[in-house]
């Protein structure tokens, strides 16, 4: 008795989450498909039955000139800042945090841990305080309203994030496996790559999903360091919006926004497993 | 293979401390090539620092460190030769047991057929040959420490083999096994081995040569029997033998001993300073002998209890104000209460200030 009525709860409480996670892609789903008449005449789920389905919310997304806004090209700029920024984030993220996992800095009253708690207090400002400085930056550098300048900035916010969760990670892995290492006869470097950053495939998928998340998702700096010439994904899904809401094709371009993220998501999920580290030492 | 000779070497892990704490003070101390060593003491002793030290994961605060008299203290632990096994066995998880073994030559850049015929000898000495396939992940916990070990013997560079507690995780049967293994490696490569333990056994049964340590110092060298018959301070008599050396306090007077209300005549050959004070007499409990009459060594005891090991009983006798024990043999006769005890004279050892008297 006992035993059903927890199983009840169990899958009741997994019902009601996966509802609030799954039913807004759900109605942005059926929304992308409809018309303009077929969202303003009530609530409406099974299409051909309920609502005439049409693929002009979707069309308006890839056509160039009249009605809507071509995202093709902001998608592509999106992927190679995310994608750029974050590799380069968790290249330098990654040695940033072993240096600071192993090796011991002191300047003056600065030690490791304050070291660390500068890198994530990057992260704790308010982005409108950086704004003004980048802003000012790239135009010196005349990087404004490029993907360059844009995966700069990027590196500079995404960066922490790598270094903040892959310190944890590497203080995780026993030191005793670098010692072992080096008396193998690696350097520290060597020790490094071909000991080290194998066995840390869990921290790099894990902060690569932040950067990625962080990156693809950032509104605010494509919005104030963009013009016309370069323009990201979310500044071109805003960018559709007009006086009249277009749900049709804000919902199909949300769902495009979405899916890159999802994907990566399924693919990675197998190497989050915290297991995978179990027994290097033991 | 060489010879270590660590010079003067001293080590603290606060070197910016005003009175830095010392968890190796001062010594002095040369490891033969081809020898067996046991590094013996309680926990937090300074044995692990000092390994480290010979293998270069610690730079020592003091002293240098010599391989064949050529100074290796500023050489990085890669150039050193050295073979390391931790006390938890540390394998490269995403590698197969073969790669794992393989991993050091990898290193030193050894061509591929060499590699194979020389993982393929140390994976037979480890019984390992079967498993050379397997992903090390799998393996339990006693086979892993064997892959640590054998990634030292693979190279034939190696300095020395160092151990630091490696048979804690194991199994009691497989340490003896391993051990067994250990001694072979010794023999067949004679390569110089230093074991860090604190359980006596071990030592004693492993090694020629064995170094007790405590707080930091070194307290004596010596061969097993060495630190058995001869402790040379009170400190080994306590730590080195089960049960520990009895101790008793003891005077000098009218040229006897004075001990728990009796007198024993002084050993031949020991010569006591005037004024030499906290004088203890050290007799091993397998030395003290249960006697039916009065005798010159003989003290007037009484037995307070009998503790039963198997294959010895261990015997306590009140002798006044002091307890004595006794190791005696499984079927030995034992007097119900008042007994003799006897304390045979070239068996007992003296000490003033905790320190061995020197003996003729």
């Amino acid at each position: 008795m006992m035993r059903t009525t927890y199983l009840l709860l169990k899958y009741t409480a997994i019902l009601i989450w996966s509802s609030f996670v799954v039913l807004p892609f759900l109605w942005a789903l059926t929304t992308s498909f409809k018309t303009a008449h077929g969202i303003t005449s009530g609530a409406t789920y099974i299409p051909w039955l309920q609502y005439e389905p049409s693929l002009e919310g979707w069309k308006v997304l890839v056509r160039t000139g009249g009605a809507g806004i071509n995202i093709v090209q902001p998608y592509i700029s999106s992927m190679v800042v995310t994608v750029g920024a974050s590799l380069i984030s968790l290249a330098l993220g990654t040695l940033a945090a072993y240096g600071l996992s192993r090796f011991t800095y002191r300047l003056g009253f600065i030690k490791n841990s304050d070291i660390r708690f500068f890198f994530i207090s990057q992260r704790i400002m308010p982005p409108i305080v950086l704004a003004i400085p980048f802003f000012l930056m790239l135009q010196y550098f005349g990087l404004l309203d490029s993907i360059i300048g844009l995966i700069i900035v990027y590196i500079a916010l995404l960066l922490p994030i790598a270094t903040w969760v892959m310190v944890d990670f590497f203080n995780n892995i026993l030191r005793e496996i670098d010692e072992m290492a080096t008396i193998d006869g690696c350097n520290p470097i060597g020790a490094f790559f071909r000991v080290i950053l194998p066995n840390s495939l869990p921290g790099i998928v894990v902060a690569g999903l932040f950067c990625l998340i962080f990156g693809w998702n950032d509104f605010f700096f494509a919005f104030i360091l963009t013009f016309t010439k370069t323009q990201l994904l979310p500044v071109a899904v805003v960018a559709l919006n007009s006086s009249v809401t277009p749900w049709w094709s804000l919902s199909a371009s949300a769902l495009v926004s979405v899916a890159p993220l999802v994907i990566i998501a399924f693919v990675v999920e197998r190497f989050l497993s915290s297991g995978n580290m179990a027994g290097a030492i033991r | 293979m060489a010879m270590i000779e660590l010079s003067h070497i001293a080590h603290t892990y606060e070197p910016t401390a005003v009175t830095p704490a010392y968890a190796l003070e001062k010594l002095n101390l040369v490891w033969n090539d081809g020898g067996t060593y046991a590094l013996l003491g309680p926990s937090g002793c300074g044995k692990t620092t000092m390994l480290n030290i010979i293998s270069g994961l610690v730079r020592p605060s003091q002293g240098r460190v010599l391989f064949d008299h050529v100074d290796f203290t500023d050489f990085p632990t890669p150039k050193r030769n050295i073979a390391q096994v931790f006390q938890f066995p540390v394998v490269y998880t995403l590698m197969s047991v073969e790669d794992n073994l393989a991993f050091p030559l990898i290193c030193r850049h050894v061509p591929k057929a060499e590699r194979q015929r020389r993982v393929r000898e140390v994976a037979e000495l480890l019984n390992l040959t079967d498993k050379l396939s397997k992903p090390a992940l799998k393996l339990a916990a006693d086979e892993k420490q064997l892959i640590s070990l054998g990634r030292g013997l693979v190279r034939n560079d190696v300095t020395a083999l160092l151990m630091d507690e490696p048979l804690t995780v194991i199994d009691p049967q497989m340490k003896f096994e391993i051990r067994r293994k250990l001694k072979k490696i010794n023999e067949l490569y004679a390569l110089t081995m230093v074991y860090v333990t604190h359980d006596q056994t071990e030592a004693m049964t492993f090694a020629d040569t064995i170094v007790v340590m405590n707080e930091g110092k070194v307290v004596q060298i010596g061969t097993p029997q060495d630190l058995y018959n001869r402790p040379q301070t009170t400190y080994v008599g306590y730590f080195v033998g089960s049960p520990a050396m009895n101790f008793i306090k003891c005077t000098i007077d009218d040229g006897k001993l004075q001990i728990a209300g009796g007198a024993i005549p002084v050993p031949p050959g020991l010569s006591i300073p005037a004024g030499t004070e906290n004088l203890q007499l050290g007799i091993r409990p397998s030395n003290v002998k249960l006697g039916t009459s009065r005798c010159e060594q003989s003290l007037r005891g009484t037995v307070q209890r009998v503790q039963e090991f198997g294959n010895y009983r261990v015997v306590t006798v009140a002798v006044k104000d002091e307890l004595l024990r006794l190791k005696l043999a499984p079927g030995a006769e034992i007097p119900a209460l008042d007994t003799w005890v006897v304390l045979p004279e070239d068996r007992i050892c003296l000490y003033a200030d905790d320190e061995l008297l020197a003996q003729k």
